[in-house]
């Protein structure tokens, strides 16, 4: 299994394209944002480099995962290579677990970027509030590995592009990526997991600690989307 | 010792209200190398797909070593090659095949798989960058990354050039020669012809035929002989007597055509060409132009598939 999950990430890696989009693109927007709010205001009650740097990289993480499990997932599915990798002893969960393990490989890049530059922006957090910061949001990406595979399962390639483009849109418009929620928003947003996963950063700032709420609401959605990832995978290995 | 590498016991596959498979009832026996026939549509990749458990059947069971397939899969027993195997991209044919042999129970080492699939001097080549031949090669090294004692193989030399086929064959037969059984589907007759011990022959999702390929020629009726005969050399009542021909010993099939005033063109299918014509002589006839050909396998199959046709449509008709 361990072969099946390093030539996962190592393909990955070796994939420039996908690395630029998922690396490098979360870290232009956070600069191009800054600027376009105007650096010295505020954003959700912060500073708009604070605001900003934990809102894409959770964009990021979200479209690294996203991409990385749902479409590689319904490609190879199309193209017969899960039927192949079924012919193995292989036990069937080792490959979804390769592929989430790759896209985490690439997650916490796309944090460590952003968070880069956000430093260079003059973002000032303690040492500890930063290694809380990149692991909380390396953890909360995981909820969207597992939202990715069940989407690999759940269409055909030509159509799972779409869907989960429309899914990681109406999540990040929603739920505070390029603008804070507030208001009558703010209540629906609490059923988005980006906004959940957004407020996984709230213990930075002054006199808060974690948001438990949030916590809880992540490990929700993460028990739904195992669920119906492994109903998925099963309607999958019975149409064969 | 096992006795049976796998078996079919009465084995039904629907979709909606398509009978992919229908009652199949057959046994592969250890060190056989056995093509499966077939039409597209007849079933053959179905009954792969329920031989590796990659499908459930609807009725019956299938066993392989005794087992689940699954369970012969987990034993490092079987490798199997689809038709539609994908395989994965950004990564280098040594690559997939070393995962292969890794996580085969019974793993053989990459550089003899490399070798066996003749793909050793692609090894640092992309997958995706292969061409459809070369793709079809590696697939073949997957189905052999292990020790396994069946292989199965699902029209394995589609997209191969003729030169390429050859050579593939020479492999396919190196794993039967060590032993190994050896189950492969085809529409490629020769392919049948020359490395199978027996073929089975799939049509409409049942089991026709069941044979070596030299038994399966005769049953068609193996031999074909064409002739002319001319009003004048008829015989003292000098008519022509479409039944003589008919009682001629052999003849499996006849078919008469007249042209040209005065000659008639006969054609005639036999399973005992030899007999066939000394009982043309000995009823006074004088053929002309007397050729006698084999049919191949594929005359064969289409005369088998062909009579069955034509058997379920009179059955329809008769309703």
């Amino acid at each position: 299994m361990t072969t099946l999950i390093t030539l996962e990430i190592l393909r990955t890696l070796r994939n420039r394209r996908y690395l630029f989009f998922t690396v490098a693109y979360p870290a232009l927007m956070y600069v191009f944002f800054i600027h376009a709010y105007g650096a010295a205001n505020q954003a959700g009650g912060l500073p708009v480099k604070t605001y900003f740097m934990v809102s894409m990289a959770t964009f990021g993480a979200v479209g690294a995962v996203l991409t990385g499990s749902a479409q590689r997932i319904s490609l190879e599915r199309k193209s017969g290579w899960t039927r192949q990798l079924r012919l193995t002893a292989l036990p069937g969960r080792a490959y979804t677990m390769g592929k989430i393990a790759a896209s985490a490989v690439t997650t916490l890049p796309a944090i460590l970027v952003v968070f880069a530059a956000g430093a260079a922006q003059g973002v000032s957090l303690t040492a500890a509030q930063w290694a809380g910061l990149v692991v909380a949001l390396w953890l909360g990406s995981f909820v969207f590995a597992a939202l990715g595979v069940a989407l690999g399962y759940a269409a055909a390639p030509d159509a799972v592009q779409p869907i989960v483009m429309i899914v990681y849109m109406a999540m990040a418009l929603l739920g505070g990526t390029w603008f804070p929620v507030s208001g009558s928003l703010e209540k629906f947003a609490r059923l988005n997991p980006v906004y959940l996963y957004n407020h996984l950063a709230t213990f930075t700032r002054p006199g808060q600690s974690l948001d438990t709420v949030a916590v809880a609401g992540l490990g929700a959605f993460l028990v739904v989307f195992v669920v119906a990832a492994a109903a998925l995978y099963r309607r999958d290995t019975r149409q064969a | 010792m096992d006795t049976e590498v796998a078996a079919f016991r009465g084995v039904g596959k629907s979709y909606g209200r398509v009978r992919a498979v229908d009652g199949l009832d057959l046994v592969l026996r250890p060190g056989e190398t056995v093509a499966l026939l077939g039409p597209n549509g007849a079933g053959k990749s179905t009954s792969l797909d329920l031989l590796l458990g990659l499908r459930e059947p609807d009725q019956g069971g299938v066993t392989l070593f005794g087992g689940t397939p699954r369970a012969a899969i987990e034993a490092g027993r079987v490798g199997a090659m689809l038709q539609s195997g994908g395989l994965m991209s950004d990564v280098k044919v040594r690559e997939i095949v070393r995962l292969a042999c890794d996580v085969h129970p019974r793993g053989r080492s990459v550089t003899e798989v490399l070798a066996d699939a003749g793909i050793t001097e692609l090894a640092e080549r992309r997958v995706d960058k292969l061409s459809g031949g070369q793709e079809q090669r590696v697939r073949f090294a997957l189905a052999i990354a292990g020790d396994n004692d069946l292989i199965v193989l699902d029209e394995p030399t589609t997209g191969m050039d003729v030169s390429v086929r050859q050579s593939f064959w020479a492999s396919m037969r190196a794993q039967a020669d060590a032993g190994r059984t050896v189950l492969f589907a085809t529409h490629y007759l020769e392919e049948a012809d020359s490395i199978a011990d027996r073929v089975l022959v799939l049509h409409r999702g049942r089991l026709i035929a069941d044979g070596s390929s030299a038994e399966i020629k005769a049953r068609a009726g193996a031999r074909r002989i064409a002739f002319e005969l001319h009003d004048g050399d008829l015989p003292d009542t000098g008519r022509f007597d479409e039944g003589l021909l008919r009682t001629l010993p052999g003849v499996r099939s006849l078919d008469v055509t007249a042209r040209v005033p005065g000659v008639r063109t006969v054609r005639i299918r036999t399973s005992d060409a030899d007999a066939s014509v000394a009982g043309l002589y000995r009823a006074g006839l004088y053929p002309r132009g007397l050729e006698v050909t084999g049919v191949g396998l594929e005359q064969a199959f289409l005369t088998i598939t062909g009579e069955l046709d034509r058997n379920d449509a009179a059955l329809e008709s008769a309703r």
